[in-house]
């Protein structure tokens, strides 16, 4: 009965737009009330303070900070040139670049609202000057975009491995694979969609343009190397690597002299404030948590799944059409945060891979970008092209499709995902 | 009207400065850890300061965050109500949020008294009063800030936009106008 209250008080919080940390807090505390009476209250000073410590969180800000740094310093351009001369002469060699260079920048930020905001007021315009409809160039950006953030490093898997107490650095390894055959799935689409309408090739494919653009954007491939070798390799952690990164995107940026004090300080200041809305999250969790775990919610939970089925892929099947549903109505951050912790249980008792399952998670959430109402990446992707947020949905259903596709792929077929981490991890 | 936006103005600055200090200090220390622990050396104090910087980063950035609305909310139901019970709502849920970062600064400081005489484990000389003293004022800060931002919000709410559009709108004008000059050239 408390449990029902205390989810109507946060559904009703939310609803009212209160913010979504504030809700979680406001729960929490008065289901720590009803439990404990008001003398518990001076806990939440403590909680909060302790839920905003998380030492593993510190790779957030510091990915946050190299991506900034890299929007800033000049990099977009170079790896726009590159990847043009690599794939540009594609029949819609614009789709297959704007694809390409996500890719890449996937690598490089964990924000897919400022990607999408500094990569596609490059290419959306151009796609539209050279015949793309404004809803194609939309949705081509937009779901690519979001396939990046189950690509090293992502924001939403080092929440996941914190909520959950799994390795971030296999669950980043496990993202490598799905996420480029997701890339080459969007390319078929694209491909495919080029033919129909009869999209324009870009210059024809040339060595030397090719090995030009290439020394140009050199420097630029460093943040990867770093990143991927570095962790992959075993010599840093996911929070060192996100220190290297920062020095590597200062290092990069100084490099096209593309660096002042005024970006540097906008970065600083993007990446702090970034880094505080998706921390006063975390916190404002450890109150609710608190109470979900002294009502022991999630073990409840977990048992009356597991009355039901015991089966894995059955169990696999309802979390991911809940975590879809969930996607449409709450941010990846603040969707991790608050289901993680109550499933995570679920997938000990049934035996699931909580690395699998975390790929899963983001996977699903990276879906919840492209569906209204709550979908940043694809609002954004929209604004930039002008278009029409369901002009650009009907478009961007086929691209979804790629992406359930390879949701249903990583899901079912584990070693898909798994199987880099194996090699390298166990 | 006036007199509100000048301070908000202020505000905005000092929390901009305190947020971007904060990170300088939280980016050099993970840097020279980074490097000493790769020249197999490392520092004993580097997993407290650091946890503690963004501790700190989390409360006045937040302060901030909320001067500038940017806290992740839902607006979706709260927009398709219309006239009076939109803005019942909204006061409402505004009630709420300053209701609890009142007890959380009433509580914050109470655990300060609690706290005197104890101090960092590695850095024996920081008294924990001082790390924690970041969610009493960070509490006071983002009421502050709250209540200096509700206008706008007020007023744009009614007028149904949606915040989180304009904020994006607002990122895509700018980088559009950056990269205009790109654009020209293409065609």
């Amino acid at each position: 009965m408390l449990m029902l209250g205390i989810f109507v008080v946060l559904l009703v919080l939310i609803c009212i737009n209160v913010p979504i940390a504030i809700a979680l807090a406001v729960a929490g505390v008065i289901g720590l009330v009803a439990v404990e009476g008001t003398s518990a209250i001076v806990t939440i000073a403590l909680d909060m303070y302790a839920g905003s410590t998380k030492f593993s969180l510190i790779a957030i800000p510091m990915f946050v900070l190299a991506g900034a740094i890299m929007n800033a310093g000049g990099i977009t351009d170079r790896l726009i040139n590159f990847v043009s001369a690599l794939i540009g002469f594609v029949r819609g060699g614009l789709a297959m670049v704007n694809i390409g260079v996500s890719l890449f920048f996937a690598e490089i930020s964990g924000s897919a609202v400022a990607d999408v905001a500094a990569m596609g007021s490059i290419l959306i315009p151009q796609m539209k000057k050279r015949g793309y409809s404004a809803p194609f160039a939309a949705a081509v950006t937009s779901s690519s975009a979001s396939l990046a953030i189950i690509i090293p490093p992502s924001i939403p898997m080092i929440l996941y491995a914190a909520s959950s107490n799994t390795s971030v650095e296999q669950l980043f390894v496990a993202g490598v694979v799905p996420g480029l055959l997701g890339a080459a799935g969007l390319m078929g689409v694209a491909y495919a969609f080029a033919r129909r309408y009869n999209l324009p090739t870009e210059e024809a494919f040339n060595w030397r343009e090719l090995r030009h653009t290439f020394v140009d954007a050199l420097p630029a491939f460093a943040l990867p190397v770093i990143i991927l070798g570095g962790i992959f390799g075993g010599f840093v952690t996911a929070t060192e690597a996100a220190g290297l990164a920062v020095i590597a995107a200062l290092l990069v940026s100084a490099w096209y002299r593309n660096i002042d004090l005024k970006h540097l300080r906008r970065a600083m200041l993007d990446g702090g404030m970034q880094t505080a809305v998706v921390m006063l999250l975390v916190a404002a969790s450890v109150l609710i948590g608190g109470f979900l775990t002294r009502a022991q919610i999630p073990q409840q939970l977990a048992e009356g799944i597991l009355a039901v089925t015991a089966q894995q892929w059955m169990i696999l099947l309802i979390l991911n059409f809940f975590f879809l549903v969930v996607g449409f109505f709450l941010h990846s951050a603040a969707a991790i945060i608050l289901v993680v912790p109550i499933v995570i249980p679920l997938i000990n008792a049934a035996g699931i891979d909580p690395v699998h399952f975390g790929l899963v998670v983001t996977l699903n959430l990276a879906i919840g970008q492209q569906t209204p109402p709550v979908a940043s990446v694809l609002i954004t992707s929209c604004a930039v092209a002008r278009a029409n947020i369901w002009a650009v949905s009907k478009v961007n259903i086929w691209f979804i499709l790629v992406l359930l596709a390879v949701l249903l792929l990583c899901t079912y077929v584990p070693s898909v995902p798994l199987f880099l981490v194996e090699y390298f991890y166990r | 009207m006036k007199i509100i936006k000048r301070i908000s103005a202020a505000m905005s600055l000092l929390l901009e400065w305190i947020t971007v200090l904060l990170m300088v200090i939280l980016t050099v220390v993970v840097i020279l850890a980074v490097i000493a622990r790769l020249l197999g050396d490392s520092f004993s104090w580097y997993d407290e300061v650091a946890a503690i910087m963004l501790a700190w980063i989390t409360y006045y950035g937040s302060a901030l965050a909320a001067l500038k609305r940017r806290h992740i909310g839902f607006d979706s139901v709260l927009l398709s109500l219309h006239g009076t019970p939109r803005l019942v709502a909204v006061l409402i849920g505004e009630a709420i949020v300053l209701t609890f970062f009142i007890l959380l600064a009433k509580a914050g400081w109470e655990v300060l008294q609690v706290l005197e005489g104890e101090y960092l484990v590695s850095l024996t000389w920081v008294p924990i009063q001082f790390t924690q003293s970041v969610i009493p004022i960070g509490a006071i800060l983002f009421i502050i800030c709250q209540l200096l931002s509700l206008p706008e919000y007020l007023s744009k709410t009614m007028k149904g936009i949606s915040l989180e559009h304009a904020e994006i709108e607002e990122e895509v004008d700018s980088e559009l106008q950056k990269n205009a000059h790109r654009i020209k050239e293409a065609s």
